[in-house]
């Protein structure tokens, strides 16, 4: 018979030890791991376990409360200070004006729209906002043809001399001093 | 002198790191935590994100293209200087038709000059050849299903659960993906932090009770804004539901806009 090179074949040894032989492939009751697949699972476990460590580390603490994003930037946002104060701040010592205003036609605009920011004067009125002149009365009411039909529109230089202020008051605008 | 690797030596200093850095997140996570408690950040500290949903009504036959808005946004939210804007107003003028020429209507004129900040300049087209001239107010249309949203590579950018879609200016990396993204054209690239803005619908302001700083300056109450989750019948909201038929721009992107428009032309996009 011829011998493979290198050994016997498992058959012959089994012959030789007069147990039944085994199918080496088939049948492994006592497994033991293979060392390099040992170390490849360590390996593995290792570099995941490094990536957690290093997410856990990396990723600021709010990031996910919310959903993708970081939640604390919902509250850095929200921390600025508002520049225009709104017209409602204006109601605790010009309620008279604001009352005035909501009389006449100019009832939807802001203060702010013509007394522009006036934040600082809100909070210390003893900085008063800038004087307005009457020039920006023509910013809105300047004629021009692509502004709505129902808009009250004049050509300012076909429409008498003069400040603006002298013959309209601008918080009842259809009225004269 | 010769270090000694040994296997134990490796795996306890090994072990040592990770339990060190593990020490160092848990020190940082309760430092902020301590932060939030007794450093006040400025912030309303009664907002609660999700009990809101935010929304801008347009009417466009009330805009008057004062650029109130435009001036207003600018100040209220130090938008750099030059072309760089964070709501806009556009003027489109739809002239007649050449006689004979077979079709509606002429060659439709869109500007904005300087975002329409400091109003204006007189049309050039005459008066008597325009068939319909209007303004548009545009801003960040407060998708449902952003784009701009869904191609932030690091997060940066958000829809947040009351509706507002913000940037967190600390993580964004100026990468320009959702400036390409944006169909509405409502972002850019800021020159100073060079970072990407755009409308936060003055999310400082409605947290605090206060309306957006263009919806607080509108003259003419062209822009409505409210809050779809706390609207009571008599909400301006409301009544510009049942006043108006609504539309949006671009509808079929599928972007879902809660920018809802009242009045406006095929011609607008
Ligand atoms: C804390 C109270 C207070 C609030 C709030 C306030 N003001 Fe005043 N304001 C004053 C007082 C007081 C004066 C009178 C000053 C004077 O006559 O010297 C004044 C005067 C003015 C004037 C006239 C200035 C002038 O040159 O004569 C204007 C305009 C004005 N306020 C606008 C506003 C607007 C707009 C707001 C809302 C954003 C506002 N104020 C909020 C107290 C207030
Ligand atoms: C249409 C533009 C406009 C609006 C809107 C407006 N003002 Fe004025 N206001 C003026 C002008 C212009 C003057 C200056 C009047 C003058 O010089 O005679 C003035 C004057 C005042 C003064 C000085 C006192 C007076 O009666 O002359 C106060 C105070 C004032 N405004 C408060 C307010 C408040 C508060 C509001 C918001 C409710 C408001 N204004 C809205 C244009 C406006
Ligand atoms: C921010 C824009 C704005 C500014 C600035 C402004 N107005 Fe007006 N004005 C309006 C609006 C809006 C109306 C209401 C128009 C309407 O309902 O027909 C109006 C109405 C009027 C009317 C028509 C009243 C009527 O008889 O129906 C007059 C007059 C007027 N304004 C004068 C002025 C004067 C004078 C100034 C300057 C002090 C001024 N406006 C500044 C927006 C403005
Ligand atoms: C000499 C007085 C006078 C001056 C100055 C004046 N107006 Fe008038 N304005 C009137 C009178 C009177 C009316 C109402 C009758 C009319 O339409 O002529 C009027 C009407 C208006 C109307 C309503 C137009 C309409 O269609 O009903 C507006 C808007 C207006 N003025 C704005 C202004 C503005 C802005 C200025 C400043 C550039 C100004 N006015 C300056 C006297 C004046």
């Amino acid at each position: 018979m011829n011998q493979p090179p290198g050994g016997r074949t498992p058959f012959r040894a089994a012959e030789e030890t007069g147990r039944t032989p085994i199918q080496p492939f088939y049948s492994m009751r006592r497994f033991k791991m293979p060392p390099q697949i040992v170390r490849l699972v360590l390996l593995t476990l290792a570099i995941v376990g490094s990536y957690f460590v290093a997410r856990a580390f990396l990723t600021p603490a709010s990031f996910g409360e919310f959903g993708w994003y970081r939640g604390e930037a919902l509250v850095e946002l929200r921390s600025r200070t508002p520049v225009y104060a709104g017209k409602q701040a204006c109601d605790e010592c010009h309620s008279d004006q604001l009352q005035k205003l909501a009389k006449f036609e100019h009832k939807t605009l802001s203060c702010e729209a013509c007394h522009g920011v006036s934040r600082e004067h809100a909070e210390n009125p003893d900085i008063l906002p800038v004087k307005l002149t009457g020039s920006h009365c023509i910013r809105c009411h300047e004629a021009n043809p692509s502004r709505p039909k129902w808009f009250k529109q004049i050509v300012v230089k076909d429409h008498y001399s003069g400040k603006c202020t002298e013959c309209h008051v601008p918080h009842q605008p259809s009225q004269s001093p | 002198m010769k270090t000694q690797y040994s296997r134990r030596n490796v795996l306890t200093r090994l072990g040592g790191a990770i339990a060190g850095l593990l020490t160092l997140s848990t020190a940082r996570a309760v430092k902020a935590a301590v932060q939030k408690v007794f450093v006040s950040s400025g912030a309303p500290k009664d907002y609660d994100t999700t009990k809101h949903k935010w929304l801008m009504c347009i009417d466009v036959n009330r805009c008057i293209g004062c650029g109130l808005c435009v001036e207003a946004c600018k100040k209220e939210n130090s938008v750099p200087e030059g072309p760089y804007f964070r709501t806009w107003i556009e003027r489109y003028i739809i002239p007649k038709p050449e006689p004979g020429s077979g079709q509606t209507r002429g060659e439709t004129l869109v500007d904005s000059p300087n975002g329409g900040m400091h109003g204006f300049p007189p049309s050039p087209v005459p008066k008597d050849q325009i068939e319909h001239s209007f303004f548009v107010p545009k801003l960040c249309n407060l998708c449902e299903h952003s784009p701009c949203v869904q191609v932030c590579p690091v997060g940066a950018t958000f829809d947040a659960p009351d509706g507002a879609v913000l940037i967190d200016p600390k993580y964004c990396i100026g990468c320009g993906f959702c400036i390409q993204a944006c169909p509405y054209g409502c972002r850019f690239l800021s020159p100073v932090t060079h970072t990407a803005e755009k409308c936060t619908l003055c999310y400082h302001r409605i947290t605090r009770g206060l309306k957006p700083a263009c919806a607080e300056i509108c003259p003419t109450q062209a822009r409505i804004f409210g809050d779809l989750k706390n609207a009571g019948p008599d909400d301006p909201i409301r009544k510009f539901y049942e006043n108006n038929r609504v539309s949006v721009l671009k509808p079929h992107l599928g972007t879902e806009p809660r920018v809802l428009y009242a009045g406006l032309d095929k011609e607008v996009r």
